[in-house]
């Protein structure tokens, strides 16, 4: 009984986000580079890990759920569930050679539930986002037969979400093995448009598909040292795609023919490293996503195989060994990204250093992960621009001894 | 158990205050940063990325025709303006106006019988409204209604400025004056006192003619106030309401101080007052419109398009060769203009109608207007032009008006009925009224229709 109760309870508070996301928080603009392709890429690292440079792939979910690799849900406590919520807030400096712009967004990041079934099956569902489009550009266009020019303005919005059900499955001793089933779905949507002829088009592409990622994990102890391994794998997949263009003017709108835009996710695999002792924790992340041959149909841009390197630290407040219930963790990591988006032959890549903490709330079950990430995307060479982040992540654990209650009731 | 229940509403309580804490910590942060923030519609960067997928372009090639059309008549009745004068010119020949009006009844108080009469006279209040050379002298004559002023339209009780009442030759009244239209609350007196003994009289002996609005209006049916044959240089208007127009009939008490009185008496029905116009086209462009069917191209007429509202001059506008844009796929009309410009020097001696109250009207084929159907912008507001006045050389003088809707809904079913034009006037009342002309310049440059065509 209490578990539903307690569950309605996380029901009620994820509607309620969800409705805040969509009607408070602003569509504001989160990068220009997201108008290629699918967008921004999000990272899958949540909750601690996001403060330890997006470090993850060997690490179990033992504090959080670690989406990033299915086969960590084996380290979920057999008798907490997990549920996960998290917000981020980021202030973004644009600079190219000449000038500076800046703006700020935030929005609900993810939402993750997990938890044991039996000792040797793990679950966790939730919704994260795969990637996101947010741009709003004001430019200048001509009236053509005139030396007049007026203004119009490019604005881009939403991106692919995934649902996902993951299990992870206790296969020997030390080794798990996992699957994420995800659904990805979204949309990509361009605009052009200007206010003073009243007349915006908009290009809507609405994708979805199944996806899966496996994952492993290997652990094992060694002279009083916990080695931990982790791969992840998924294939490229093509997007299913449905278009609607449209155009409105003072008169109406009317519906154009389809455009045919194809978009595709493409192949992935990651390793990890990981050691531990008592309650000190590091690891690193190779991760490596073949887009070479996804083409987004942009004369201005490439594609390249991106790889992306990670390390991450996580250490207690009070001494390796002692823990108790008021311990606090500090994490600290740098993440480097090569972009799989080359422009006018720049790459773009994604480099930034965070830090964090976990506080602890009720008891140590609960915990609240607040991380921030300093970093910097782009460049200024050859007039294109340097993005120059800060954001803040907050999200929040909640752990609960659903299954032992039940159990006694 | 009970301690365990009561924690666990605290915990779900808390966890209800943290989501709100960490949300209340993000939408504050925003909040500050927004605000140091560059505005979302001022953000530029990123302006190289961007392909446009539409064009914007201004098409002002498509053929406009101009031509103007006569209403043969236009109603009159109840303006509360009496126009009178005549005006002669080489662009809308001679204009003659006359006004129509009837007298009130009133029960009259008995005379004292010691009361000589003295004088009458029709005091008329100016309107503040000329037409033409004010600075010449004016005649102006009244004179008697030999039938009563009745409307022939049935449905409405108007009536028109084609239509007259016979009355007496010679003027019951004549005054010739300097007008100052300008002057406020400044009279003209026309003087009839030979009618105003016999009125006296007749009221003095309680005389039958005087006794009901039946005899009354037997007796006298009604006058005209008219230039009659003399030859006026303006066009002046009085205030013709019943607060405005008396006849008044001036007496004295024979006492040992004689003591001044007066009878006033104020006009009829307002929608018996109205305004009759006789117009000769000789020697003018327009010379031939009446036998073209009431409208003429303005390439038979002096590459020009005339408007004169009181008169009943519109010019038309049509799009003969608009249909040939529906053979274009893929295209928006984003906002379509009709632009043209008065004749160079046509407005120096006479001032233009003002461009506040220029509408455009719809019309047909047989270029029938309904006051009624001006076009209108998208909240059902009259649409007024925009107009630029080129003091020095009036070579950038020219009106704007915004036809987007108008051009929109008509190209709508996919078919662009040519025969659908466009009147130029003014708003209703002024139209009645007013003799401001505007003389459209139809060759150089022609009058044009500014498209602002988006493809995509």
């Amino acid at each position: 009984m209490t578990m539903f109760r307690q569950g309605k309870t996380y029901i009620l508070i994820s509607v309620f986000l969800l409705l805040l996301s969509e009607n408070i928080f602003p569509q504001t603009t989160s990068t220009p580079y997201s108008i290629f392709g699918l967008g921004f890429l999000e990272s899958t690292s949540i909750g601690p890990n996001k403060a330890m440079g997006g470090t993850g792939i060997a690490f179990l979910s033992e504090k959080s759920i670690n989406m990033t690799n299915p086969a960590s849900y084996s380290g979920l406590d057999s008798l907490l569930s997990i549920f996960e919520i998290a917000v981020f807030g980021k202030y973004t400096l644009f600079s190219t050679k000449n000038e500076n712009q800046s703006l700020v967004n935030a929005n609900l990041k993810y939402m993750a539930m997990g938890f044991r079934i039996t000792p040797w099956l793990a679950t966790s569902f939730g919704f994260v986002p795969y990637s996101s489009i947010g741009y709003h550009i004001n430019t200048e266009a001509p009236v053509e037969g005139t030396n007049v020019n007026y203004l119009k303005s490019f604005s881009g919005e939403g991106g692919v979400n995934q649902v996902y059900l993951g299990g992870s499955v206790k296969v020997y001793k030390n080794l798990s093995l996992g699957v994420n089933a995800a659904y990805l779905f979204g949309d990509v949507t361009h605009s052009e448009s200007s206010n003073v002829f009243n007349y915006s088009l908009r290009d809507v592409t609405y994708v979805s598909n199944f996806n899966l990622n496996y994952g492993l994990n290997y652990h094992f102890n060694l002279k009083k040292w916990e080695y931990l391994l982790g791969f992840t794998y998924n294939s490229s997949k093509k997007l299913n795609t449905s278009n609607e263009t449209t155009i409105e003017t003072g008169t109406g709108t009317e519906v154009l023919k389809s455009r045919i835009h194809k978009y595709e996710i493409p192949q992935n695999f990651g390793v990890g490293l990981a050691v531990r002792k008592d309650f000190f924790m590091a690891g690193i992340d190779f991760e490596r996503s073949n887009w070479n041959g996804i083409n987004f149909n942009n004369p201005l841009i490439k594609t390249r195989n991106s790889n992306r390197y990670s390390f991450g630290v996580e250490f207690p407040s009070q001494g390796i060994s002692k823990g108790t219930t008021k311990m606090f963790f500090f994490r600290f990591g740098a993440e480097y990204r090569e972009s799989y988006l080359i422009i006018d032959n720049i790459p773009i890549s994604y480099k930034a250093v965070t830090f964090g903490t976990g506080i602890p709330l009720k008891g140590a079950l609960s915990a609240i992960n607040v991380s921030l990430e300093l970093g910097q995307n782009g460049t200024i060479k050859k007039d294109l621009f340097r993005e120059t982040f800060c954001t803040l992540h907050l999200d929040m654990s909640l752990r609960d001894l659903w299954f032992r209650k039940r159990r006694y009731e | 158990m009970k301690g365990k229940g009561v924690g666990r509403k605290y915990r779900q309580i808390f966890s209800f205050t943290s989501i709100s804490a960490i949300l209340g910590v993000v939408l504050t942060v925003e909040a500050l940063f927004t605000e140091s923030c560059t505005k979302i519609n001022e953000f530029t960067i990123g302006k190289d990325f961007v392909e446009s997928q539409t064009k914007l372009q201004i098409i002002d090639t498509f053929k406009v025709n101009l031509s103007t059309v006569l209403l043969d008549s236009i109603v009159t009745s109840s303006s509360k303006l009496a126009i009178v004068g005549s005006h002669r010119d080489s662009t809308f020949g001679s204009v003659k106006c006359e006004s129509y009006f009837d007298l009130a009844y009133q029960a009259f108080n008995d005379i004292d019988p010691r009361a000589v009469y003295d004088s009458a006279a029709f005091v008329l209040y100016y309107s503040g409204y000329s037409y033409g050379d004010t600075i010449s002298s004016m005649t102006l004559g009244i004179h008697k209604l030999t039938e009563k002023i009745v409307s022939f339209d049935n449905v409405y009780s108007y009536l028109y400025s084609n239509e007259s009442f016979d009355y007496e030759p010679d003027p019951t009244g004549t005054l010739t004056f300097y007008p100052e239209p300008n002057s406020s609350d400044s009279t003209i007196s026309i003087p009839v006192n030979l009618l105003g003994a016999e009125l006296f009289n007749l009221i003095l002996n309680k005389d039958i003619k005087v006794s009901s609005a039946e005899w009354f209006s037997d007796y006298l049916k009604g006058f005209v106030l008219t230039s009659g044959t003399s030859e006026n240089k303006s066009v002046i208007a009085f205030i013709a309401d019943q607060t405005h127009v008396f006849l008044k009939l001036y007496y004295h008490l024979d006492l040992e101080e004689p003591e001044k009185k007066e009878i006033s008496i104020t006009i009829g029905q307002v929608n018996h007052q109205f305004n009759h116009i006789i117009n000769d086209l000789s020697g003018t462009p327009l010379f031939m419109i009446k036998q073209e069917g009431n409208i003429i191209s303005s390439v038979e007429s002096d590459n020009k398009g005339f408007m004169q509202g009181f008169t009943g001059f519109m010019p038309k506008i049509q799009f003969p060769s608009l249909q040939n844009i529906l053979m274009e796929n893929r295209f928006k009309i984003l906002k379509a203009e009709l632009v043209f410009e008065p004749v160079i020097g046509s407005y120096t001696d006479f001032k233009l109608p003002q461009y506040q109250k220029m509408l455009l009207y719809r019309t047909d084929r047989e270029n029938r207007i309904n006051f009624n159907f001006y076009l209108t912008d998208n909240e059902g507001h009259a649409i007024f032009p925009k107009f630029e006045l080129d003091d020095l050389y009036g070579e950038n003088t020219r009106y704007t008006f915004d036809i987007t809707n108008f051009l929109n809904s008509e190209l709508a079913d996919a078919r662009f009925n040519y025969d659908n034009g466009l009147l130029i006037g003014l708003e209703e009342t002024e139209f009645r009224t007013s003799l401001d002309r505007l003389l459209i310049e139809g060759k150089k440059p022609p009058v044009k229709l500014r498209l602002y065509y988006l493809s995509y």
